[in-house]
């Protein structure tokens, strides 16, 4: 794709140029905060001490990469609390991959679920990197940098959990579940805006290209350990007619959700509504001046 | 310890120490990261030592489990990182201090969490009790941190080695949750009239626990005497208790917590205060000691299913390092 | 084979890294050890562990302690009048370390 010319700053973009952006920020926002959120829910409850470590420090990551992207939203004129805490559920946009609750013990579905979000999220952040909107470049590298642990972390348990049968047959119950979501992370907000988020080169590459390089990527691999992907004729390259999958009914990047997120909507925000707030309270400084 | 096992490291052993040291050379010699595995300790000390250290440890396990549902209940984006940044610091903790426990012997680090979910396991009192809302999370992560703070402080002068390494550690990132949870006292203590009311509410709620954190007086503890003795604890719960009511009932009221009338507290002339043993419900206590308060043995059960649902895993890892480093002790070479 | 040699100057304190022998086995390695690095300096104990068991992982691979902004684990980032003297000392721990950190994190870049 050619070098698209450079957007301007925050307050000298034009209506639809804001559109375009806000509709990704979400995307990009939402998907962070709430599969971080579920990740937590492994926090005192991972296998062993030392993997609830990791997964904590990596539910950290993507929760901080949220951060980033909220606080570009800011720029708009929202705060957070018109961004988390006052949104409402039914407004957001992160792909239902995310939001899906974890059954207990289930750890074949965290370890398929952030291999497939990571490997997505790794595509997806490369195509960001030469973004035209200099604000959202700028912060990409660093974010680039954490999910290269994250890639690493959710690959080794994916190749050790399925060396033996009883684990590999987990992993791959959780493969058949959660694939028809994880190919959400391409679904279009808008066909029209995302037409317009690649024209204006904020992202360098579009859904359906990423989509196939994604399973380019992710199915050879699980193949590779034994697993098994329903409907997966690998494309030609990045010929798309090939890849003829079902998507699930809710595609979250249109605001259509499953009903666990409802459910995990009402938690998180419990707090903040039972004391009243107004506000969010912020501790650490401004992304802008680290 | 492995490393200066062999016939060469046994005699060196016998040379300098003779066999098993005897219990009034421990006492003699118990001064601070005075012993480690390799002195060969005698019975008594290692399975005081282990009794300490895995209450201790399980400890860290039981408060990251109370607070880990306000990971997800924080209300803004930040304080959430933190909430989780805590609970992972205190696993931390755990894993730290279980491996200083397992260096004693007596049990290894499985057994001990296995106990831990039979309620066979103990821990602290506070963590007994479940919490319910926001304006609790202070009285956890401000009052009794502090409290654990200044006892862990004591503890890098322990005589078990491991254990005062371990405490290097806990020490150094204990500052954050102390503060951490004194900004969300201050915020909630600065807030609406609601939240100061719900904050205060809590506080009542917690004070006495808070205060039993320290357990009974010294001449109640069973477990006291030998334990100070040997080098392994440094100061008394007395003592202890005293420090904790100089430092905190200030800071209770410089943010506008009023001090329930029970217990009583006396404060005496030098300007250090006095609690009134009596005022506190000991039964309380002591049924909770035995882990038979039940709403903490719901907390127990609760992680008790969580580490159960999650044995496959622990299993299939087991499988694949027998794979890699067969069923031998030591690591063999990789390839 | 090669082992790596973690020295203790007295008791109480870490084994720190101070050097290795070639030996045939573990009790070579102390034999070996024992002269080489405990002769002079002082020492209290040395462990010795088979090189090829030590995996590594360096600042050339990774950004210990992450990339984007984690102030939220530092003390010093909640901003109080000094604690109790255990809060005060932690703190400057902390201070002190991250300082350090970010130096080797951003030094890499």
């Amino acid at each position: 794709m050619a070098a698209a010319k450079q957007l301007p700053g925050p307050q000298d973009l034009s209506d639809d140029e804001r559109e375009a952006l806000e509709a990704l920020l979400f995307s990009l926002a939402d998907d962070e905060f709430v599969i971080a959120e579920r990740y937590t829910e492994w926090q005192v409850r991972a296998p062993t001490i030392e993997s609830d470590i990791s997964v904590a420090n990596i539910a950290q990551d993507e929760l901080g990469h949220a951060r980033l992207y909220y606080d570009l939203l800011e720029d708009f004129g929202y705060e957070e609390p018109d961004l988390i805490w006052e949104r409402d559920a039914s407004e957001w946009r992160h792909s239902t991959l995310c939001e899906l609750p974890f059954d207990e013990g289930d750890w074949a579905d965290y370890v398929v679920r952030s291999f497939l979000f990571d490997e997505a999220e790794y595509i997806r952040l490369q195509a960001l990197e030469g973004s035209s909107y200099p604000r959202l470049a700028d912060r990409i590298e660093k974010i680039l940098a954490e999910e290269t642990y994250h890639r690493e972390h959710a690959r080794s348990w994916l190749e050790r959990l399925c060396e033996d049968d009883e684990s590999r047959a987990r992993m791959q119950d959780a493969v058949d579940r959660l694939m028809p979501h994880a190919l959400t992370l391409f679904a279009p907000t808008d066909e029209d805006i995302e037409a317009r988020i690649d024209d204006l080169g904020i992202r360098t590459e579009n859904l359906l290209t990423m989509r196939e390089e994604w399973l380019d990527e992710v199915v050879p691999r699980l193949e590779s350990v034994g697993l098994h992907v329903e409907e997966a004729q690998l494309p030609e390259q990045y010929d798309v007619h090939h890849a003829d999958f079902d998507l699930p009914d809710e595609l979250g990047r249109d605001q259509s959700h499953t009903d666990a997120w409802f459910d995990l909507y009402d938690e998180f925000t419990k707090s903040y509504r039972e004391l009243g707030r107004h506000e969010a309270a912020k501790i650490m400084k401004d992304p802008d001046d680290e | 310890m492995q490393s200066i096992g062999g016939p060469i490291g046994k005699w060196l052993l016998t040379i300098v120490y003779g066999r098993e040291m005897d219990i009034e050379t421990v006492k003699e010699r118990a001064g601070p990261r005075e012993f480690s595995a390799k002195d060969d300790m005698p019975e008594e000390y290692r399975k005081a030592a282990t009794r300490m250290i895995q209450f201790h440890a399980n400890s860290e396990i039981m408060g990251a489990y109370l607070e880990r549902p306000f990971i997800r209940q924080a209300p803004s984006l930040e304080r959430k990182l933190a909430f989780s940044a805590k609970t992972q610091d205190e696993l931390g903790h755990g894993q730290l201090l279980y491996r200083a426990a397992e260096s004693l012997g007596i049990k290894t680090r499985d057994e001990m969490l296995d106990e831990l979910a039979n309620g066979e396991g103990k821990f602290l009192n506070c963590f007994h009790y479940p919490m319910e809302s926001w304006v609790e999370t202070p009285m956890i992560a401000f009052f009794v941190d502090g409290a654990a703070m200044r006892r862990q402080a004591t503890l890098k002068n322990t005589s078990w080695e491991p254990y005062a390494h371990a405490m290097d550690k806990v020490c150094f990132e204990e500052g954050f949750h102390v503060k951490h949870g004194e900004a969300i006292l201050h915020e909630l203590m600065t807030g609406s009239k609601k939240e100061q009311e719900m904050t205060q509410e809590a506080f009542e709620k917690w004070w006495p626990r808070i205060i039993q954190f320290f357990g009974p007086t010294d001449k109640q503890s069973t477990h006291h005497g030998f334990a100070s003795e040997v080098g392994l604890k440094q100061m008394s719960n007395d003592e202890l208790r005293r420090a904790f009511l100089n430092s905190y009932v200030p800071k209770a009221e410089k943010y506008g917590l009023e001090i329930p009338d029970t217990p009583r507290i006396t404060k005496n002339d030098d300007g250090t205060y006095e609690v009134n043993e009596d005022d506190l419900d000991w039964d309380e206590f002591f049924q909770i000691a035995k882990n038979e308060y039940e709403p903490g043995v719901g907390q127990i059960d609760g992680r008790k299913k969580a580490q159960e649902a999650v044995a496959w895993v622990r299993e299939s890892m087991d499988k694949h390092e027998q794979g890699i480093y067969g069923g031998g002790e030591s690591p063999q070479a990789a390839d | 084979m090669i082992w790596e040699v973690f020295r203790q100057k007295k008791a109480g304190d870490y084994h720190t890294h101070c050097g290795n022998v070639h030996a045939p086995d573990r009790d070579m390695a102390l034999l070996f050890a024992e002269v080489q690095h405990g002769r002079r300096m002082p020492t209290n104990s040395l462990w010795v562990v088979p090189k090829d068991e030590i995996g590594e992982v360096d600042t050339e691979d990774v950004a210990f302690g992450g990339t984007t902004d984690k102030s939220y684990r530092w003390a010093m980032t909640y901003n109080f009048e000094a604690a109790a003297e255990e809060v005060a000392a932690s703190e400057s721990e902390q201070s002190e370390a991250e300082q350090q950190r970010r130096s080797v994190v951003e030094g890499d870049d």
